[in-house]
């Protein structure tokens, strides 16, 4: 696209209610982003599993599809890197009350300003890159954090294992209720099998759950059948503007107010504190961005002797039991962690990683 | 996967261990995390904390 049409895209953006700046509501929208699995594949098991940073993936049956950021190494659309990889894993039929859907929350406090649920309710226009192995109508909805107010939409795939350009304008709410706190204030759902029961008429507001549209492909139907997205853009206004670029460090701060994963590598600090008692280290560790709210869990990898206490200089000594104890708070957590004796209360001491793999992580996700 | 009631540590809230099939605690929550909660109102119990034997 001429960068002259590309400006005029924005000036016609701006004109109705877009901004020049921070457009997309989007993070992690170019899908750079994977904390949690650093481009591996996953088979989730938790439903809304987080996977690529901010992105969902809502099922109500296990073991129908692996998500990897870049699966199946095809060549994303000109000017992006990466992208949000869905691979199905078998055939399945989907029932009336199933969801298989990919999604974004929206932090209310980043679409505040949409006035939604008011008459000063704004238009917004949703475009993203498509590649699937199948073609057809596919279907996404909008929804509030309720799910009492949804505005399914369809788009099509015209041509298989393409990149393709779409996007969707929706009027803006002017009912219901759409949070402006640090709640959800707007759920981006891209269905990849939906149920009948929460699947509606594409192109217009309900006062019910619909998650998609009615009659939009299933693709975790297909075995094997792959559904690829990058360039995700949520923006005021009624034209898709550019995908706008953000510098990697600001997107990843974006991405670690909902979750922050510590990797500091082989014999990296996590943290430092004091030697509660000759078993017992507590520390703090600084999060690099305020959280959405106070982080409710904190992750590791499973094994004690992935993480070590230094202390008295160089002497490093296993964990005798994985990190379990933590307080948070917006900004930090305070984590209290075992070993089975030789520390001298009182003294400084840090926690370290024993091998490349160690991490810890605290989520604060919608 | 299930939960395990974690001995409470002194000044600190309770935490849960999620104990996934393979055996391995891979997380740590408050009662407040939403996919514990999740997990509570389908009906599950979460078990008691290990016995600390007396010396």
């Amino acid at each position: 696209m001429p960068r002259s049409r590309e400006l005029a895209e924005l000036a016609t953006s701006y004109d109705s209610g877009g901004s020049l700046g921070f457009r997309n509501r989007i993070i992690n929208g170019d899908c750079r982003i994977d904390q949690r699995n650093n481009g591996a594949s996953v088979t989730p098991t938790v439903s809304t599993a987080y996977t690529l940073d901010r992105w969902g993936y809502a099922f109500t049956q296990t073991s129908k599809a692996s998500i990897q950021q870049n699966a199946g190494s095809v060549t994303p659309p000109a000017g992006f890197t990466n992208y949000y990889g869905f691979t199905s894993l078998s055939a399945y039929s989907v029932l009336s009350s199933d969801i298989f859907s990919i999604a974004q929350f929206i932090e209310g406090l980043n679409v505040a300003d949409l006035g939604w649920g008011t008459a000063n309710a704004q238009t917004v226009t949703l475009s993203f890159w498509v590649r699937s192995s199948l073609t057809g109508t596919f279907g996404g909805a909008i929804q509030n954090s309720a799910v009492n107010r949804s505005y399914p939409f369809t788009y099509t795939v015209s041509v298989a294992n393409t990149w393709e350009q779409k996007s969707v304008t929706i009027a803006g709410d002017t009912s219901g209720t759409w949070l402006t706190t640090n709640g959800v204030g707007m759920r981006v759902w891209l269905g990849v099998g939906m149920g009948s029961t929460y699947s509606g008429t594409s192109g217009a507001w309900a006062g019910s759950d619909f998650r998609s549209a009615t009659g939009a492909t299933s693709v975790v139907g297909t075995n094997g059948a792959t559904f690829y997205i990058t360039g995700v853009q949520l923006e005021a206004g009624s034209v898709a503007t550019p995908f706008e670029r953000r510098d990697y460090g600001r997107e990843l701060m974006m991405a670690q107010r909902y979750y922050f994963k510590l990797t500091p590598k082989n014999t990296g600090y996590f943290s430092s504190g004091y030697n509660n008692s000759t078993t017992v280290y507590r520390g703090i560790v600084n999060f690099p961005v305020s959280m959405r709210t106070e982080p409710t869990a904190l992750e590791q990898t499973g094994t004690a002797a992935d993480y070590g206490v230094q202390h008295g200089g160089s002497t490093v000594t296993n964990l005798s039991a994985v990190p379990s104890s933590f307080v948070a708070s917006l900004t930090s957590s305070r984590i209290s962690v075992s070993v089975a004796s030789g520390l001298t209360q009182g003294q400084g001491s840090m926690i370290i990683a024993n091998n490349d793999s160690a991490y810890l992580a605290w989520s604060a996700e919608l | 996967m299930i939960y395990k009631i974690l001995p409470r540590q002194e000044g600190e809230p309770q935490t849960f261990a999620r104990i996934d099939d393979d055996g391995l605690c891979r997380l740590t929550c408050t009662e407040d995390y939403p996919e514990f909660q999740k997990w509570i109102e389908a009906g599950n119990e979460p078990l008691p904390p290990d016995e600390v034997s007396g010396e």
